[in-house]
């Protein structure tokens, strides 16, 4: 069997890479939310020292063997989803396995670590984790509803379910969705903001409230498997969205400065928003968001 | 050499010894029961290479039994699926009385359902049918203070399918003389078109009763609670699925054929699209597992119905695949459900707590089950679900595929909470001394949990006998990697790449996790918690089960509020009131019953021709 060289080079350095950035941008994000509040904040390169500290931590206890294999469920489905979308256009690194999943399969695939994370969550027993995994997984109806009616409006506009085939069609900047499809954007956005758990919609972990919720009893170097899979994990929910709606990347600094763009709605949003409780913030996505959702089905199909 | 006949002879024979061997020598029971079954499990599997069609005439009436493809997927899994209930139930029910009785009914189902599956005529389809809706009724009502009203309330239902069903078949016969399904099939066209929609009202009603379709789904839950639990899992399993099968026939075979295909197909759909989403939503707030499970039942055969109804071949595809995985899941969750109340004596979630470290295989199979529930890979669910969108969305029912996605992702809910209350969090004292239930529960289980692994990576293995089953519907072909999946649209996935990659990615992590914390870590007891510097006492409970998703309860509240069990009530309530006014009709008095036959002889003479088109 011949071996493709440039695929295994992909494969070892996409999730290096999706870590490096994704665990810079958590950094930014803790600096530009200290810098709204007129503080100093830390360094840029803080999460990053912070996840190499945990792993050179001796880890002192565990609960049991579902808490033993949360962090890796987790860090499972981030680094799977990733290898199903193509991060750079048309880069022959880059591909991965896109050519063999679709946008249903990465639905289902993003889910696998929540699940993953709450049963290791449910075991240690604390109540306060089971509070957070009860509100996660009710939010997550809320933002799936107006996150699934943009997805099938794309799907039936352009009559395919296949990532590369929307970057196909997404040739040149005119074409890109958000402009092609703008309601499917907008209801789309609005959900990406549930998905990223940023305030307004962060009763999951809730700061000050229940302990930081499902990974409250988590410490060492399972904290550092979780933090590392959270940080793939924003960057997978970054690319997919610059993939879909605003024509992919053609090289590494396109796709650093849309996923930055959009990484900042959430984050803007979050820094000048109160928290929502559970209900309203579910309430909130099958108000708005899923009337224009629905809108944008409605166009597609009378544009027919 | 086997054929139908000896089917049916040791399947009801089997019963017969069993309630015999009860009452005699009760050490043959159980031998009996499980030969019976495995002998089922043999000849259904050899049925199709050497079975002939059986056919004779009792009456009027050519009664014709024989072997399709079809028949034959849903035979095989009543066959699976009932010698491995009845290999759980051994354990089971040892302490439990009137196993002669018990026993006796639940191989009386099984050959009932055979029977079903396998006749090609209408009169012995009504024969079984009425066969099976009794036993099962049977072993509804076997235990428990509430059985009678439980009891009373299936076997009301039932009797509403039935008779429609009866009335469709009267119909069939008055018109066209025929009772064997292939002339059906062929002469349907030339019935007028209002007794082709009635005809497949009727019989979607018969059918439905037992897929349990909102809105006759009211029986469901609590004759899925209320029977004994080896029973439950073939209720759930195989019986809802001959409401499947009579489904698929009437819609693909009939009115595929009739003008109102289109608006058929449009309302059954969007039914089993509410029944899926409804069902969810009452499975969440449900605080009995195994209710919740029966909730959560009647939603995936709203998908199932709603793959049916679709009617294309991917769509058909997606139902019976899911029909046949949903027969496993559902046993396996049922049996881990049952396999807690058989330790701990209890199913209800806001009292079991914390039984994963004792109960570790019962855990696994609960795990395995709500994973393909679930849908998520890279377990079997996830071809079901996938096929089921794909179609869905590729044929144009662009908002029946949102209340789908909203039904699924909803599920999410109530499996997390299935499995958290009982296995996950706070372990409780109480419930110290548990112990893995015996191996006659946990080998089927964990066999079948293993199935479900198997078949989420060569979804092939259902794929390819269900494409030959759909020959029955029409020239469907599939040929299809035995791992990959394929859209109308020409997009794939191979569970071949995303089942090694996340098998992979799993194993290297888990390594890394497990050699880096081996030593280092201790086991401590859900006691020793980050609680913000309180030390709970000893007896403080910190258990978090009661209204677990009241947040979710609140945003759902107007759905919940009203309830269409609620409306059969109030008019089970005026039906009484009004049943006490037919007292003045039912006198008691045999010579006034006398008078009535006449009356309705006459009745029937004068309008016979009217009515029923027929002379008399």
């Amino acid at each position: 069997m011949e071996i493709n060289w440039s695929s295994v080079i992909g494969i070892v350095a996409t999730p290096v890479i999706a870590f490096i950035v994704g665990v810079l941008y958590g950094g930014a994000v803790r600096k530009i939310t200290a810098r709204v509040q007129n503080r100093y904040g830390p360094p840029i390169t803080q999460n990053l020292f912070d996840i190499i500290k945990l792993y050179s931590k001796k880890t002192a206890i565990q609960h049991g063997v579902m808490q033993h294999l949360g962090p890796v469920f987790a860090i499972t489905a981030s680094v799977t989803s990733l290898y199903f979308i193509p991060v750079i256009k048309d880069s022959p690194y880059f591909q991965n396995f896109s050519f063999n999943g679709d946008l249903i399969f990465l639905l289902y695939m993003m889910v696998f670590g929540s699940l993953g994370m709450a049963l290791g969550a449910g075991q240690t027993g604390n109540p306060n984790s089971a509070i957070g995994v009860s509100r996660g997984l009710s939010q997550m109806v809320g933002y799936e509803i107006p996150f699934v009616l943009a997805l099938v409006a794309i799907m039936i506009q352009f009559k395919t379910t296949s990532l590369n085939e929307l970057l196909a069609v997404q040739d040149h900047f005119t074409n890109w969705i958000i402009f092609q499809s703008p309601l499917a954007f907008v209801a789309g956005i609005l959900a990406f903001l549930g998905m990223m758990h940023y305030a307004p919609f962060d009763v999951v972990i809730a700061p000050a409230e229940i302990a930081s919720g499902p990974p409250s009893e988590f410490g060492g170097k399972y904290l550092g498997l979780m933090m590392t899979s959270g940080s793939i994990f924003a960057f997978v929910k970054l690319v997919l969205f610059v993939d879909i709606f605003l024509g992919g990347a053609s090289d590494f600094i396109t796709l650093i400065i849309k996923t930055f763009l959009l990484y900042m709605i959430p984050v803007l949003t979050g820094i000048v928003s109160p928290r929502f409780r559970t209900e309203q913030s579910i309430l909130f996505f099958w108000k708005w968001p899923t009337f224009i959702g629905i809108l944008a089905i409605i166009v597609v199909v009378l544009n027919g | 050499m086997v054929s139908l006949t000896t089917l049916y002879e040791i399947t009801f024979g089997g019963a017969i010894l069993a309630f015999i061997a009860q009452h005699t020598i009760k050490q043959l029971r159980t031998f009996i029961v499980i030969v019976t079954s495995a002998l089922g499990v043999y000849i259904v599997w050899r049925l199709p290479s050497q079975a002939t069609d059986i056919s004779f005439r009792l009456g009027d009436f050519q009664i014709l039994w024989g072997v399709n493809e079809y028949s034959q997927l849903f035979a095989l899994l009543i066959a699976v699926l009932g010698f491995f209930t009845l290999i759980y139930s051994i354990d089971f029910m040892k302490e439990r009385e009137r196993l002669g009785y018990f026993y006796m009914n639940f191989l009386i189902v099984i050959g009932g359902m055979y029977g079903i599956v396998y006749s090609q005529d209408l009169i012995s389809l009504f024969f079984f049918w009425e066969i099976m809706t009794w036993s099962s009724f049977m072993l509804v009502i076997y235990c428990c203070d509430d059985a009678q009203s439980i009891g009373l309330k299936y076997f009301v239902f039932s009797a509403i399918g039935a008779y429609a069903m009866l009335t469709a078949i009267v119909l069939i016969w008055a018109n066209l003389e025929t009772t064997s399904l292939s002339v059906l099939f062929e002469n349907f066209t030339n019935l007028s078109s209002g007794l082709q929609i009635t005809v497949i009202v009727l019989f979607i009603v018969g059918f439905g009763v037992k897929s349990a379709m909102m809105p006759f789904h009211v029986w469901a839950p609590d004759a899925y609670a209320i029977s004994p639990t080896p029973f439950t899992a073939l209720f759930s399993g195989a019986l809802s699925k001959m409401g499947i099968w009579g489904l698929g026939i009437v819609l693909l075979k009939l009115a595929a054929q009739s003008g109102f295909y289109v608006w058929v197909q449009d309302i059954v759909a969007w039914i089993g699209a509410i029944t899926a989403l409804l069902a969810t939503f009452y499975a969440i707030v449900q605080t009995d597992a195994k209710k919740l499970l029966a909730y959560s039942s009647i939603g995936q055969l709203g998908y199932i119905i709603v793959g049916l109804a679709i009617g294309t071949p991917l769509s058909i595809m997606s139902a019976l695949f899911l029909a046949m995985l949903h027969g496993i899941f559902k046993a396996m969750l049922f049996m881990s459900a049952g396999a807690v109340f058989y330790r701990t004596g209890s199913t209800d979630m806001n009292e079991v707590t914390g039984l994963i470290r004792k109960m570790p295989w019962t855990f696994l199979t609960a795990l395995f089950g709500i994973i393909t529930v679930a849908g998520v890979p890279p377990l079997g669910g996830f071809a079901a679900k996938w096929m089921l969108y794909e179609a869905t969305i590729q044929s144009g029912h662009y908002f029946l595929v949102i209340v789908l996605f909203a039904a699924s992702t909803a599920a999410f809910l109530y499996l997390y909470r299935f499995i958290f209350s009982l296995f996950l969090g706070q372990e409780e004292k109480e419930y110290a001394d548990i112990k893995e239930a015996p191996l006659t529960m946990t080998v089927p289980m964990v066999i079948m949990a293993l199935f479900t692994l198997v078949v989420g990576v060569f979804p092939g293995i259902f794929i390819n006998p269900i494409g030959n089953a759909m020959g029955y519907f029409g020239n469907y072909t599939f040929n299809w990697d035995v791992s990959s999946l394929l859209n109308e649209w020409g997009n794939h996935v191979d569970m071949m790449t995303v089942v090694m990659t996340i098998g992979a990615i799993f194993i290297i992590a888990a390594i890394f996790i497990t050699i880096k914390n081996y030593r280092t870590t201790r086991y401590v007891t859900t006691k020793d918690i980050h609680t913000s510097g309180e030390i709970p006492t000893e007896n403080e409970n910190l258990t978090y089960a009661v209204d677990f998703y009241k947040p979710f309860e609140r945003a759902i509240a107007p759905v919940l509020k009203r309830s269409i069990d609620k409306t059969y009530n109030l008019i089970a309530e005026n039906l009484e009131s009004a049943f006490d006014f037919l007292r003045y009709v039912y006198t008691g008095n045999g010579q006034t019953y006398a008078l009535y036959v006449v009356l309705f002889l006459a009745v029937l003479m004068v309008f016979a021709e009217l009515i029923f088109g027929i002379q008399l």
